[in-house]
């Protein structure tokens, strides 16, 4: 439990990195460091496909593109945030955090137990047979992602 | 079972407010979707640990990959967005969009 708890910790702490560090280069190399712990802590969770989703897709691809939005847009990174905004957030996190904490501890055990159903099969089968419908959903979003990125990037005519 | 659930919930909440604040507070148009990532990351979480705490974790699974596929194609056309505004307006500044007309 002490190694789930520290992977969280890790996660939570790289996410605020991420959104707190000016550089963008770090803040999207912290993201990428957060999904990976996010992975471990899946694969902790005997979870391994969607551990292994999240470390090749989000740690790897998503940060591939962040990094070349970056350099594609590097002249205008250099954006004036709000100084009051970044001075106010460790004590709108703390709180946050005491909050969360009280809330959380005043929970424990008033919840119903889970209804538990171990599931029989293989992760393919609930992937192919019960969510079928998932899958078609997931094949016309990638498809209207790929529409959207080529429809932006679309070279323009001369009259335009 | 339901300690550790309520333990990884209360961790997902946190990822979620941090993004909600970078939403909230930051004007650079990447630095927003970094924020939505965080939000994205904690809600994986959340899926995933009712899941594991339901033992329903192959659906969990299932659900979390399909998340997964939306949370890129967003994340793409996202910031082929950004980086065509950032033609228009040579910033990253979310106040500038403010000031696009037709």
């Amino acid at each position: 439990m002490i190694v789930e708890i520290a992977l969280l910790c890790g996660l939570v702490l790289f996410s605020v990195a991420a959104i707190i560090f000016r550089d963008l280069l770090k803040a999207a190399i912290c993201l990428a460091v957060a999904s990976l712990l996010l992975g471990i802590i899946f694969f902790r969770m005997k979870a391994p496909y969607i551990g292994a989703f999240e470390i090749s897709v989000v740690a790897g691809l998503i940060t591939v593109l962040f990094i070349t939005t970056i350099a594609l847009t590097k002249t205008g990174g250099d954006v004036r945030e709000s100084k009051a905004a970044s001075w106010i957030f460790p004590l709108v996190f703390v709180v946050f955090l005491v909050l969360d904490f009280f809330v959380m501890r005043g929970l424990i055990g008033k919840i119903p137990a889970l209804e538990a159903t171990p599931e029989q099969g293989t992760f393919g089968e609930v992937l192919w047979k019960i969510r079928t419908f998932d899958l078609v959903g997931q094949i016309g979003v990638i498809f209207a992602g790929v529409l959207a990125v080529l429809a932006l990037f679309r070279k323009r005519d001369k009259d335009e | 079972m339901n300690n550790t659930w309520l333990l990884y919930i209360a961790f997902a909440a946190v990822l979620v407010f941090v993004g909600l604040y970078c939403l909230l507070s930051m004007r650079n148009l990447i630095k927003l979707f970094i924020g939505i990532e965080v939000i994205s990351k904690g809600i994986s979480l959340a899926f995933v640990a009712t899941g594991f705490a339901k033992k329903n974790i192959l659906v969990a699974q299932a659900l979390a990959v399909t998340f997964i596929v939306i949370e890129v194609s967003v994340v793409a056309t996202a910031l082929a967005i950004i980086i065509n505004t950032y033609r228009h307006t040579r910033s990253l500044d979310i106040r500038k969009l403010a000031k696009l007309k037709g």
